[in-house]
């Protein structure tokens, strides 16, 4: 795997663990509305 | 050679067969921390303790913040297109990181006034900055895509919120063992909030040197393998033109532009800002509601995560219907879907989330898709000029949304105790704004030819490249 490489997979796990973090989180929250 | 002219543009040109695809994560990693300025509700009933102030002097914090946004990306729009993203993003993580180091002092020696100027203030100037640094770069590496590029960016800003929302919650309560997020009435003690500013300010400079790190300008000349410049021409109000922000000022289109995002931000403030007690309103029988606390507080999510897509979904989207027809979209079906909310959005509560998620996707798809507008009429010349300038729509809707909304209200009766029938002016004169947005859509032409740069006209990066 090239440098180009690695800092793709890295750079676009960072986003998908952050945004991935908020998503569930703010389902779990959500899903009170359908309790 | 300093630190800040190694973050200049020319030093930030891509090296031959730099993935585009590396430059979406960059702008990412500043708008999913930025967008933390709409998660500032999780703690204002501890800033209310801890300073005994009211509820307005802290709610100053948060207003100051978007003013200082749209004032920052209005004025600092030339300076980030001179200097390039790389710089731009830099500035702004010192900016962001320093409002909340200063807002930690001023919560730590009680100085209201220190966090005015720290999160609000300098805070607010890297709000703006970090807001517009990315979206003419990822235009010009996505010139066959747009609005999928710079809504993917944008949808990090609301994609913030939701990040920062629950990370607060958390931090607090570990900060604070007697603090209960779940309990709607417990705060959190000074010392914890200095902590939670202190982390915050930390954890998001580092991440958004992450952004600083991969985000590159294209070389001049630089397209995407396979693609053809010439099919841009071929759609209508696409120009191949270069316009100066300062002549784009100038232009007709440019003030249409302003009232279509302005009505169509104004329409969907209106409902986020009053998102909890309106459906708690809308299903009142007998002064009772029949939604509790919770669900409501799980109603704004819902609405967060249709925000959050509209700006990814509606903006890519309009790569392939237009700009001016998906606006049409947002703001001809917006009207709709806000009548059909005001006549029959109390008759279920399925059918009332509903009607508020389609209109907030709207909201979150005009913001995402005006950049692409904005390169479709001026070019990519000073699109990120442009946007900065654009962008004071959203700070004047910023104050137009809640007055139209709370104005109406408080006409019609004390907090706890309204129906959905209280809120039918509101929502009607919402129509009329969308109304108003639609029409000024349509009137959008091309940019007359005497406001064109001459042809030959250099971009800052050419101009460098050749000097």
């Amino acid at each position: 795997m090239n440098t180009q490489s690695i800092r793709l997979v890295v750079s676009w796990l960072l986003v998908a663990i952050l945004l991935g973090y908020g998503i569930v989180q703010t389902v779990i929250t959500a899903a009170k509305l359908f309790e | 050679m300093s630190l800040l002219t190694a973050l200049d543009r020319k030093h930030s040109v891509a090296p031959e067969g730099y993935s585009r695809w590396l430059i979406p994560p960059a702008a990412l990693a500043v708008h999913l921390c930025i967008g933390q300025v709409y998660a500032t509700s999780v703690y204002k009933n501890s800033f209310i303790k801890h300073f005994d102030a009211s509820q307005t002097s802290i709610g100053i914090i948060f207003s100051i913040a978007i003013v200082m946004l749209g004032l920052s990306a209005a004025v600092g729009g030339t300076w980030v297109e001179a200097n390039g993203p790389r710089k731009a993003m830099f500035v702004s993580a010192c900016f962001w990181a320093t409002g909340f180091l200063v807002g930690a002092l001023g919560i730590g020696t009680n100085q209201l006034w220190l966090v005015y100027l720290g999160y609000g203030v300098i805070g607010g100037i890297g709000l703006g900055i970090g807001y517009i640094s990315p979206v003419s770069t990822l235009i010009k590496w996505f010139p066959d895509r747009p609005g999928l590029a710079t809504g993917l960016a944008i949808m990090g800003f609301g994609g913030g919120a939701l990040i920062a929302s629950p990370l607060s919650r958390q931090l607090l309560s570990a900060y604070d063992p007697d603090y209960n997020s779940k309990v709607a009435t417990s705060v959190a003690d000074g010392r914890a909030l200095v902590l939670l500013f202190i982390t915050l300010g930390i954890g998001y400079f580092v991440i958004m040197m992450f952004g600083v790190a991969n985000i590159r300008v294209p070389a001049p000349g630089w397209k995407p393998a396979g693609w053809d410049p010439s099919t841009v021409a071929t759609k209508s109000l696409v120009t191949t033109a270069s316009v100066s922000a300062a002549n784009a000022i100038r232009t007709r289109s440019f003030w249409l532009l302003w009232i279509v995002l302005f009505c169509n931000v104004t329409a969907g403030i209106g409902i986020l800002e009053q998102a909890s007690p309106m459906i708690q309103d809308f299903f009142r029988d007998n002064g009772v509601s029949s939604v509790s606390v919770a669900a409501a507080g799980g109603f704004v999510g819902v609405l967060s995560l249709f925000n959050m897509a509209g700006r990814f979904v509606w903006s890519s989207t309009s790569d392939l219907l237009g700009r001016k027809p998906i606006y049409m979209l947002y703001l001809g079906v917006g009207m709709v879907t806000y009548l059909l909310l005001a006549l029959v959005g109390d008759a279920a509560t399925a059918l009332f989330v509903v009607l508020a998620g389609v209109i907030l996707s709207f909201y979150g798809g005009g913001f995402a898709t005006v950049p692409a507008y904005l390169r479709d009429l001026f070019g990519t010349f000073q699109v990120g000029a442009i946007h900065g300038r654009l962008l004071t729509a959203w700070s004047a809707a910023g104050v137009a949304g809640p007055l139209i909304i709370n104005g109406f209200l408080d006409a019609e009766g004390k907090p706890g105790t309204l129906t959905s029938s209280a809120y039918q002016p509101a929502l009607f004169t919402m129509v009329g704004v969308l109304a108003i947005g639609f029409i000024a859509n349509l009137l959008i032409r091309p940019v007359p030819e005497r406001y064109h740069e001459p042809a030959g006209t250099l971009t800052p990066l050419e101009k460098e490249a050749a000097a």
